[in-house]
């Protein structure tokens, strides 16, 4: 029996991954002696996942399409403790950053890292970063085809690219195998979703030029249906378009997004397909077997089959009320009958968003080994996602994720708040997050509210660079800096569902922190006072508009 | 500015920036800005010795483009050059890509250049230096395995 | 609090080289983790002469700049800025403890 059932590492990968700690011990030394300036050495720390934050080094951890092993995490809590202060920070995009590591440590600390197979690569820098996928991939019910098989033979093709490590901006690549997107692909640089066509092929539809950030655009399709087998021959023409073409003269306008628009998507259509015509057939064709030998080792468990219905559940239900509450918002169907996948919130009511200690990865690690096939999963929100749990141990699992503090009742839910690291961290920032999301997330405690508000999507950016995605928030909160005063813009109606990619629109004038609380208490409040049976916050919003919402936040604030 | 070459005695001729050679393409040394559009030379990649390509920044990226398609796709041998921003840490993707031959001051460089095409045992991707992509020499591994 | 707040009163810090910590340069020109011992330029011109000799011990440390500061009667001093604040004092909220199973 394998020990994942995901992608394992060959000695290629591993030579690979060891080679590149050590070219970049050597680098680390030569700055530290002063042989390579900070300019120069910037970029290289950079593309080993190292940046300067407000306070110290932060190293940020690659977790390729959001899939872990216990092991994986283990050591993860390990190197926390080592390195760092002992906790690290899941992101939106499926990383894990650590805030304190020094840069004479970074080396060490990356191979540890790749004791377990894993790495930092290219998690910053102006290159193709670390491919994210659905976070349900090869559990979800509503899955056409694992999109993690395609996350790895990107994640490879794109690892030391030569031709695109320095490319105007960075490059974030999604991928979906559900037509429920829960990779938010219309937002990424590119997105791929895979779909079934009417002669019953698979290929995917390749979406560019989305992006959030100072200038958020959705992304257009850009070929509606790619066969599988040319994926990476149409990636290397579009991201050598990209890289000819797109604009270095100006930072804030260097993404491909702004390339789309400038020429239009015709015309990028037009100069992609042009130089696809010319690599289609290079050596960059993915043969059957190639795809066969990686899709082999994502081969879901074998699952025996358990029981659907569980009295021992039904009379839990019935008992405990938060764990009823649970089951509804944190458990989702699993493809294998008897199964459920397991949401653990990283949110508990007053906490950093996506942050856990040490002792809590371990003992998500622990819960991993004995109830999911020792397999984890870190979702776009920041959360713990526990793939092949069966139905019957749901209890012995809210039971034991709620001494750990993760059983908190609510995914999707108003308190499961995404927020970036904020001016608490972060060198760029013009505002704090993560004391807002904690104010937030105990205002709103409340479990049986939570559930009664439904769904509600908050998120929160200190500042225009949006890694907290404030655009897609149903209720988006970006902070800004007005003469030294912390203040934050509220904007309301974005989504990111698949089909329904829609970017917030900024409601009036920005609030002070101590007013934000009650700013958000407002816009629920009309919601509540306004809502149809059964209509979710965002379809209220944009049935009724913005007018009522604005009216009662200003009276308040 | 001292010139480091992999493939013995560097070519002496004197590249012509690209809109004076355009006026006389028969001449074999071309100098580019990484904005000329490399296609130009596919008509004479055969008569060219010289392609002197450039990196205003080491951080601006495009040549490496060029280079591939000088390389890869018009099939050009003569003389790559890298001028401009080019320094050791980069110098690896520049061969991958195709270039031979290198102008630059850092010290070290010409011991990392020896080094270079043994940073890396292993690459991931097929590029304009001939070396076999992981997924080759894995495809060679299970078919040795079947047999 | 804060008395003077002419904007005058800088100091020069950065972040060391080997670490990522904070730091300010002092009177001696030795990067200190210690706010309370940094150098004070109370002027525009000392304030250039600061930066140049922060620049000039910047082997250990990456890109020095200006903080503007504001002084007590007890000669406390304090940055101006929300985010210098942050950087000399740390984070304003506690983040979770390495052996902690739950956020307190
Ligand atoms: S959104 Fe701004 S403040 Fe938040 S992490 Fe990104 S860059 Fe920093």
């Amino acid at each position: 029996m394998p020990d994942t059932y995901f992608y394992r590492y060959d000695d290629y990968d591993r030579t690979l991954v060891g080679e590149r700690v050590e070219q970049f011990r050597d680098q680390v030394r030569r700055r530290l002696a002063g042989e390579l300036t900070e300019e120069q050495f910037k970029p290289l720390r950079l593309h080993n996942g190292l940046y300067l934050q407000l306070h110290a080094y932060m190293l940020r951890i690659a977790i390729p399409y959001g899939t872990l092993s216990s092991r994986q995490l283990r050591k993860l809590a390990d190197i926390s403790r080592k390195y760092d202060r002992g906790y690290g920070h899941f992101t939106t995009r499926q990383n894990l950053q650590l805030n304190w590591i020094r840069l004479e440590d970074a080396p060490d600390a990356l191979a540890a890292l790749a004791e377990v197979d894993m790495h930092a690569l290219q998690t910053s820098g102006n290159c193709i970063r670390n491919v994210t996928a659905d976070h349900f991939a090869g559990a979800a019910a509503d899955e056409i085809e694992d999109p993690r098989i395609w996350a790895e033979i990107v994640r490879q093709w794109s690892t030391l690219h030569p031709e695109f490590t320095y490319l105007p901006r960075k490059f974030k690549i999604a991928i979906t195998g559900s037509p429920n997107d829960r990779a938010a692909v219309r937002v990424h640089d590119i997105g791929l979703r895979l779909w079934r066509n009417d002669e019953g092929e698979v290929g995917f539809e390749v979406i560019v030029g989305g992006g959030l950030g100072r200038t958020p655009m959705i992304g257009k399709t850009l070929r509606a249906f790619l066969p599988r087998n040319e994926l990476l021959a149409y990636l290397e023409a579009t991201l050598r378009v990209y890289n000819r073409y797109g604009r270095r003269d100006n930072l804030y306008k260097a993404r491909i997004k702004i390339l789309v628009h400038e020429v239009g998507v015709e015309r990028m259509r037009a100069d992609v397909e042009a130089e696809y015509a010319e690599t289609r057939d290079g050596l960059l064709g993915l043969s059957s077997e190639t795809i066969e030998a990686i899709a082999q080792q994502f081969a879901p468990p074998d699952l025996p089959s358990r029981p659907t219905v569980v009295g021992a559940v039904e009379a839990l239900k019935l008992e405990d009320r938060d764990f009823a509450l649970w089951l509804k918002s944190n458990v989702a169907p699993h493809r294998a009958a008897g199964y459920a996948i397991v949401t653990a919130s990283l949110k508990p009511a007053g906490a950093p968003p996506g942050d856990a200690s040490a002792v809590q990865m371990e003992g998500v690690a622990d819960i991993a080994d004995t109830y999911s096939q020792s397999e984890l999963r870190v979702s776009h929100e920041q959360n713990l996602t526990l793939p092949h749990v069966a139905i019957e141990d749901l209890p012995a699992v809210y039971a034991a994720l709620g001494r750990l503090g993760f059983a908190e009742a609510n995914v999707g839910k108003i308190t499961d708040i995404i927020a970036c690291p904020g001016l608490d961290y972060c060198a760029l920032a013009n505002a704090r997050s993560i004391p807002v999301a904690q104010r937030l997330s105990s205002h709103f405690a409340n479990l049986a509210r939570q559930h009664d508000i439904g769904d509600l999507k908050i998120k929160i950016s200190g500042c225009i660079n949006a890694c907290g995605h404030h655009h897609v928030g149903h209720i988006g909160i970006l902070g800004v800096d007005k003469n030294g005063v912390e203040l934050y813009q509220i904007s309301l109606g974005g989504d990111v569902d698949f089909g329904r990619t829609a970017l917030g629109t900024i409601i009036g004038p920005a609030v002070t922190a101590d007013k934000v609380v009650e700013a958000v208490d407002a816009v629920v409040a009309t919601y509540l006072d306004v809502r149809n049976d059964g209509e979710r916050f965002v379809d209220t919003y944009r049935r009724i508009g913005a007018q009522p919402f604005k009216e009662r936040l200003y009276e308040t604030v | 500015m001292k010139l480091f070459s992999e493939t013995g005695l560097p070519a002496t001729y004197v590249a012509l920036p690209f809109a004076d050679w355009r006026t006389r393409s028969d001449w074999p040394a071309v100098a580019l800005a990484n904005t000329d559009p490399v296609e130009e030379l596919a008509a004479h990649v055969d008569r060219l010795r010289l392609v002197v390509l450039h990196f205003p920044k080491f951080s601006d990226g495009r040549a490496y483009s060029q280079a591939r398609l000088l390389r890869g796709r018009m099939g050009y041998r003569g003389e790559l050059r890298a001028t401009g921003g080019v320094l050791q840490d980069q110098v690896a993707f520049m061969l991958r890509c195709g270039f031979d031959s290198f102008e630059s001051d850092q010290k070290g460089f010409g011991e990392a250049l020896a080094r270079a095409r043994t940073v890396f045992s292993v690459v991931y991707q097929p590029a304009e230096d001939g070396r076999a992509p992981v997924s080759l020499l894995r495809h060679e591994r299970r078919n040795a395995a079947l047999t | 609090m804060a008395k003077n707040l002419s904007g005058d009163l800088q100091v020069a810090s950065a972040n060391r080289l080997a670490d990522g910590v904070v730091v300010w340069l002092d009177d001696a020109g030795e990067w200190t983790t210690r706010l309370e011992r940094a150098a004070i330029s109370r002027d525009r011109r000392s304030g250039e002469i600061l930066l140049l000799r922060a620049q000039a011990e910047a082997f250990v440390v990456i890109d020095p700049f200006l903080v503007a500061v504001a002084e007590d009667d007890d000669g406390t001093i304090e940055p101006l800025s929300l985010r210098e604040r942050i950087r000399a004092s740390g984070l304003t909220f506690d983040a979770i403890a390495a052996d902690a199973v739950r956020y307190a």
